[in-house]
């Protein structure tokens, strides 16, 4: 596989984003352990404060673990209106100096700074910038491709500045679980760690002829790929359309299968149905996703020859999907999902005029 | 203690206080209103620690002292009460306070003094009188321009800048810049600038309105800065950080400089604007000797009017957010207006051609086509 023309690309990452807002308007919890998270019995921990971190609290936990873990942490609710506008405002500092960058979610993005005469220079400025401007405390990765700009900056977190080169990350991941790689899942790990492949190292000299024994040779390229740090995704600055839309909740309590599951179900119906005609967007394939109480997750989908024009129909198809799933235990989770939208997303979506700024300096 | 005042005297400067009175902090007394009765006069205060007010109240004090009681109750008990007068009365065992009125008797607990912050005294040094409606004219002709964006503090302000003959302010979102300049007509004793929270200075302004007070007084510190005002002493933290150069912004000239009637123009961005919804820009198309100005909403609608413009040259088509427009427009208030134009993707400028100095720069949206 050969490397395309020589690119510089840097991934930056915001540290402990929705913590580092809050504690911008509340300083007196500075130095304490923090936590965003909801309020529900089931809800996550959305962030930790690095503070917090220490107790074994990361995202994701279950944020009743995180109280039993750290009860001295404070609890904060997540405010998404405020985090999008801090949002914006470091991306666009960032926009402003490196031109070529692609946001992911809301604290991330890759740039590309091949072109950057002074790479290294431009991005310490970038960061101390958004730090004077928005408090907010970026890690920085740089390498040659995206993976290894991404797996850079999460080295050396908080404030991490990583540069590495693709040969130098491979030796630096070499003992870590292919798991740490984006891309491979925890199953796939553990299918690797069935196979015997437990390293980064030890995946990236693996045989392309045993991977695809097991993974298929579509799949076996993209692992060793992956494993070698090779990658080479562009950075785009135009999000690609959509390709799915979905709608899910956890109950605060298991629901037994039956009618109140099926309510609860086509409510999800109802507010994706609602989300696609806003948007103009039509897709055949309906899939419903089903957690259990021990946490076996299944999906089932049913392509259709039309997209669902109406409601009745789509809540009708997702309907006959869970009675033919017919949950065998308690059910935690449930969603609904339209995916495989034709081309044209309607007007609504596209014509997302650009209000121009003031070069204030 | 204990104090003794009208109901309906009691009620309009609580409401005025409580707008200080912070709505979510943490710590409770600050959503309280102390009220203070000493040497025979009664004072209610209130701050979110960003502003403060000092309000005084007409009424006899019987017994002095002090005491905080929560804002918003207070506002519903008062706006509720029977008769015309009213009587409040620490009881200190019981650590409330009685209010009555009428027939009517409320026992409302009150919060911790001692957590109430200290108010900034008003200062007899450095202190400068300004004509009280020049500088609510002024405040008010550019606040919009603020921003209300707290990730930017700096923006959040209006630079305040106080010659001897002339007041000027400053305000930007980083979208439209607003600066109006006004002369006035008697030299202030000495000069001051400083960034003060547009929010302080829009409650300054309320406040004005309500009186008929020729003259407020400034005092502008290091980091703060006191008014006074027919006896309300408004008191705000100045931000920190410099304030974007204004100057730099201003473009040194423009392609296309057009004359309109104010109110004709205003008029016809209201009623298109009514199209450009869900952040839909209002396009103004120019050609030779005419302006379109039209407005699509897609799946609700569009609308477009043409009007006679002195237009000359090649035709110009720019988009605007109606909303920041209509506020640059409504804000030269009567009159003619000067519409400055350079290129679609270049800021735009409004002014009064009157030349009373107020000037409007706004920057453009994209258009897709």
């Amino acid at each position: 596989m050969s490397e395309p023309a020589r690119r510089v690309i840097a991934h930056l990452d915001c540290d402990a984003f929705y913590v580092s807002v809050e504690l911008m308007r509340r300083p007196e919890l500075r130095g304490l352990p923090v936590v965003v998270a909801g309020s529900g019995p089931r809800s996550v921990v959305t962030t930790a404060s690095y503070e917090a971190r220490r107790f074994g609290i990361g995202s994701a936990s279950p944020a009743a673990q995180a109280r039993r873990l750290c009860p001295q942490a404070v609890f904060l609710p997540p405010d998404f209106p405020a985090y999008r506008a801090t949002s914006q405002a470091v991306w666009a500092l960032v926009r402003e100096r490196l031109g070529v960058v692609q946001v992911i979610g809301l604290d991330e993005s890759y740039a590309d700074i091949t072109d950057e005469a002074r790479p290294i220079t431009a991005l310490r400025e970038v960061i101390s910038r958004v730090e004077e401007r928005t408090g907010i405390v970026l890690s920085v990765g740089v390498g040659p491709n995206r993976l290894v700009a991404k797996v850079a900056s999460d080295l050396e977190k908080p404030r991490g500045f990583v540069v590495l080169s693709r040969e130098q990350a491979c030796e630096r991941l070499a003992g870590r679980s292919p798991r740490i790689i984006p891309g491979i899942g925890p199953k796939t790990a553990a299918r690797l760690q069935a196979l015997g492949i437990g390293t980064i190292s030890a995946l990236a000299q693996a045989s392309t002829a045993d991977l695809a024994e097991r993974f298929g040779r579509r799949q076996a390229a993209y692992l060793l790929a992956r494993s070698q740090l090779r990658d080479d995704a562009p950075v785009s600055t135009t999000s690609g359309p959509a390709k799915s839309r979905s709608s899910e909740t956890t109950f605060d309590e298991d629901l037994q299968p039956g009618a109140g599951l099926e309510a609860e179900l086509t409510a999800l119906c109802e507010k994706l149905f609602g989300a696609l005609t806003r948007r103009g967007a039509r897709g055949r394939t309906v899939a419903i996703k089903v957690r259990l109480n021990d946490w076996t997750t299944v999906t089932r989908a049913r392509t259709l020859p039309e997209p669902p024009s109406d409601l009745e129909t789509l809540s009708t198809v997702a309907l006959e999907l869970l009675r033919a799933y017919d949950p065998p235990r308690p059910v935690r989770l449930i969603g609904v999902r339209v995916a495989g939208f034709e081309g044209d997303l309607g007007q609504a979506a596209t014509e997302t005029p650009e209000q121009l700024a003031l070069p204030l300096t | 203690m204990k104090i003794s005042t009208k109901r309906d005297a009691l009620f309009t400067q609580l409401q005025t206080v409580t707008r200080a009175a912070s709505t979510r902090s943490a710590v409770q007394t600050l959503s309280g209103v102390l009220l203070v009765a000493e040497d025979g006069r009664i004072e209610m205060r209130a701050t979110d620690m960003e502003i403060g007010l000092r309000v005084p109240l007409e009424g006899e004090v019987q017994r002095p002292g002090s005491l905080v009681l929560p804002a918003r109750l207070l506002v519903d008990v008062v706006r509720a009460l029977p008769g015309s007068d009213v009587s409040l009365e620490l009881r200190g065992a019981e650590q409330d306070v009685e209010i009555r009125a009428g027939a009517a008797t409320f026992h409302i607990r009150t919060l911790r003094a001692e957590d109430f912050p200290p108010l900034p005294e008003v200062d007899a040094d450095g202190q400068v009188s300004v004509p009280a409606r020049a500088f609510v004219e002024t405040i008010q002709k550019v606040a919009r321009s603020a921003s209300r964006d707290e990730t930017r503090p700096v923006l959040t302000g209006i630079l305040v800048s106080a010659s001897e003959d002339s007041l000027r302010m400053v305000a930007t979102d980083s979208y439209r810049l607003s600066v109006k300049e006004t002369q006035l007509e008697a030299p202030l004793e000495s000069g001051f600038e400083a960034n003060v929270p547009a929010r302080a200075l829009q409650e300054l302004a309320r406040i004005v309105g309500q009186t008929e007070t020729e003259s407020l007084v400034a005092s502008v510190r290091s980091n703060q800065v006191v008014f006074e005002a027919d006896g309300v002493v408004l008191s705000s933290r100045l931000i920190d950080g410099q304030f974007p150069n204004y100057r730099q912004l201003l473009p040194d000239s423009y392609e296309h400089s057009l004359e309109l009637v104010g109110a004709e123009i205003t008029e016809v961005v209201r009623r298109i604007s009514l199209l450009a919804q869900k952040n839909a820009p209002l396009r103004l198309a120019f050609s030779e000797g005419e302006l379109t100005v039209s407005a699509r909403t897609p799946d609700v609608g569009e609308a477009s009017e043409t009007v006679p413009v002195p237009f000359a040259g090649e035709p110009l088509e720019i988009g605007f957010n109606p909303d920041f427009l209509r506020d640059g427009l409504e804000a030269v208030d009567s009159g003619d207006v000067a519409l400055k134009l350079i290129s679609p993707l270049r800021p735009g400028l409004i002014e009064a051609a009157d030349g009373s100095g107020f000037l409007y720069l706004l920057m453009p949206i994209r258009l897709n086509v």
